[in-house]
């Protein structure tokens, strides 16, 4: 468990003028949990994008395996993407097809799966985010938290080898939180999936997380493990772990 | 009752699940129970997993039992995770049974839409007419924005596809009239064409296109982003914001459009006579100016003041309904752009009938 699959290198990032990420740099191992956490608006979303080649960075690099994907052209990106499993913040289903649908889609797309097989795929994938019930309905017709789950759903439909969850737990009851929590510590365990995971969830991240980042501004403000908080972080990490509150919130002007 | 009993391989993936189906069916496809032993498993993957899922369905459509045992370690746990989807899966929904049914709920669907559609017209008349008077605010500010985006952008597309019009109807036409010698009417026949019919017509086409469909799809997602849900639940009337100040801006934008598109397609057909019919300016113009008739321009302001209420109306009533998600916002742009066109028909029919057959003109 010391093999290095994804590597970024001094990310810096603009949207138009406004600097989003500044000088991030990490790795993360095969088989890990890696999570990012950091103030709403820090950039984790924009960072994780990054990540899957959606958008490209300013300056810096991002290896995958050994080859950089900021560098890659669309044909070679579309090669890495299929190898990785994203669900982003706001679940990005296809309105225009069921859930079961949806989650076929990529089995159907580029899998090799047996065509006989996918339904029961997509039954089986359904059932591990507790949504067996709902592989006929169109997604307008869920709630938030459900529509997040069929996301989730479909992002490890190929038991994909890396899965970026952005926010998975969000709008999801404590019980639900906390099967998901398992899900993903199954996963890695079953099939050696590795995770990088954005989330606020305090509980979530002690229970699963092998390490993790904590972006501030755009700047990393810390990187390790759990513990390492209590005993290296800064203040700032550690206000997130006690939820202190900054004195006035308008102080951070984000 | 017999019973079978399977042994899986160490490693179940899709291949050796597949091979897994082959044999259940083999021994157990006439029905009975079947027992799969996952002693050996060490090692499994989603496809494997389906596989069992597979299983599971085929052995219980037989009405027979379908059990799993002697699960280990990580197999045991990932069974354990899977176990929902062994069971039968739901029903896929099915379409109404009876033809009256459908038939009946169609009807009343559209009963029901027109009610909608009637509201709507009583709301954006109370809020654009009524309201304001009764010192319940108009926004002012939308409408100036919305006068901009509707009428002052359209500008130019609109003189561009009149002017060629013009150009044409006069093009036409003058090959026509020549072999009877009376190619100074071409002047008098785009005049009046375009008062009564073609600037009012073209205009509102070009807007229905551009204004019709940006408003269906607008509201369309603003509901489908729960935004018209946010507004209502402070409180806010969705008819004054976003109805009201639409209906009045293509009310004032869409006759100054039109007036536009008058001049231009008279200046088409100015074009033509001119540089290609080789007519003096003054004399085509004032052939032109001798053809106007108030009632003509009349039939042709009325007729655009109804294509504008129709327009904005027609927009946001498609937007409201829209239901699913993105894919409804297509459908419900789609629909409003073609209504559109077919109520300007309608409209214009009826504006044709009653200044043929009552006013005789
Ligand atoms: N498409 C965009 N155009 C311009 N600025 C953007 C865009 N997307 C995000 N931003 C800005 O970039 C910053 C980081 O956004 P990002 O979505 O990455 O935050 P986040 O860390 O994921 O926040 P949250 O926890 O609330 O999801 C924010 O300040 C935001 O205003
Ligand atoms: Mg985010």
């Amino acid at each position: 468990m010391s093999e290095t699959i994804l590597r970024v290198e001094n990310l810096v990032t603009h949207y138009g003028e406004t600097k989003v990420l500044d000088g991030v740099s990490f790795d993360v191992e095969k088989g890990e949990i890696f999570v990012i956490i950091g103030g709403s608006g820090c950039g984790k979303s924009t960072l994780l994008k990054h990540m899957c080649g959606l958008l490209r960075p300013t300056s810096g690099s991002i290896y995958y395996g050994d080859r950089d994907i900021t560098v890659m052209d669309e044909e070679e990106l579309v090669t890495i993407q299929r190898a990785i499993g994203i669900a982003l913040q706001s679940s990005g289903l296809f309105n225009s097809m069921t859930i079961g649908d949806n989650v076929a889609m990529p089995l159907r797309e580029y899998g090799n799966v047996d065509p006989a097989l996918i339904d029961a795929v997509v039954r089986m994938k359904l059932s591990l985010v507790g949504m067996a019930t709902a592989q006929h309905l169109m997604p307008s017709e869920l709630s938030g938290g459900m529509r997040k789950r069929a996301g989730l759903a479909r992002a490890i439909a190929l038991d994909p080898p890396v899965v970026y969850f952005d926010e998975p737990s969000a709008g999801l009851d404590p019980i639900m939180a906390a099967g998901l929590d398992d899900l993903i510590l199954d996963l890695r365990r079953m099939l050696g999936t590795t995770f990088i995971i954005v989330t606020h969830e305090l509980d979530s991240i002690r229970k699963i997380a092998d390490r993790m980042l904590m972006l501030d501004r755009g700047k990393t403000v810390f990187l390790g493990t759990v513990d390492d908080v209590e005993t290296q972080g800064s203040d700032r990490v550690r206000q997130f772990f006690d939820r202190r509150a900054d004195e006035y919130i308008t102080q951070r002007n984000i | 009752m017999t019973e079978a009993r399977v042994t899986a391989p160490p490693r179940l993936g899709q291949e050796e699940g597949r091979q897994l189906i082959t044999e259940v069916k083999a021994r157990a496809g006439k029905g009975g129970d079947v027992v799969i032993d996952l002693g050996n498993t060490q090692e499994m993957d989603s496809l494997g997993g389906a596989c069992l899922v597979d299983t599971a369905l085929i052995v219980k459509r037989r009405n027979g039992a379908f059990r799993i045992e002697n699960a280990r370690g990580p197999v045991a746990e990932f069974i354990e995770m899977i176990e929902p989807a062994l069971h039968p899966p739901p029903p896929r929904p099915k379409p109404e049974d009876s033809t009256f049914v459908e038939i009946g709920g169609k009807a009343l669907r559209y009963v029901g839409e027109v009610g909608e559609f009637l509201a709507l017209c009583f709301d954006a008349f109370y809020w654009t007419i009524i309201a304001p008077f009764e010192g319940r605010g108009f926004r002012w500010g939308i409408f100036v924005d919305e006068v901009l985006e509707m009428g002052v952008r359209a500008v130019r597309i609109v003189f561009l596809m009149n002017f060629l019009l013009g150009l044409i109807i006069a093009m036409l036409s003058a090959a026509q009239a020549r072999g009877f010698g009376i190619t100074i009417y071409v002047a008098d026949l785009v005049m009046i064409g375009f008062a009564r019919e073609l600037a009012a017509i073209m205009t509102a086409v070009v807007v229905s296109a551009r204004t019709g469909a940006a408003i269906a799809a607008e509201i369309a997602t603003m509901k489908v982003q729960e935004e018209i849900d946010a507004m209502r639940g402070m409180g806010l009337s969705t008819s004054q914001f976003l109805v009201a100040p639409k209906v009045l801006a293509l009310s004032v934008s869409l006759p100054c459009l039109m007036t536009i598109g008058l001049v231009a397609g008279i200046l088409g057909g100015c074009v033509w006579g001119v540089f290609v019919l080789g007519f003096p300016p003054s004399v085509w113009l004032d052939e032109t100016l001798g053809a106007a008739h108030l009632s003509d321009l009349m039939q042709g302001y009325l007729k655009t003041l109804f294509f504008a209420i129709a327009i904005a109306l027609i927009g946001c009533h498609n937007g409201f309904r829209v239901t699913g998600g993105s894919r409804g916002v297509g459908l419900m742009t789609t629909r409003a752009v073609v209504m559109d066109i077919f109520v300007m028909i309608c409209i214009d029919i009826v504006f044709a009938a009653i200044f043929y057959y009552v006013l005789g003109r």
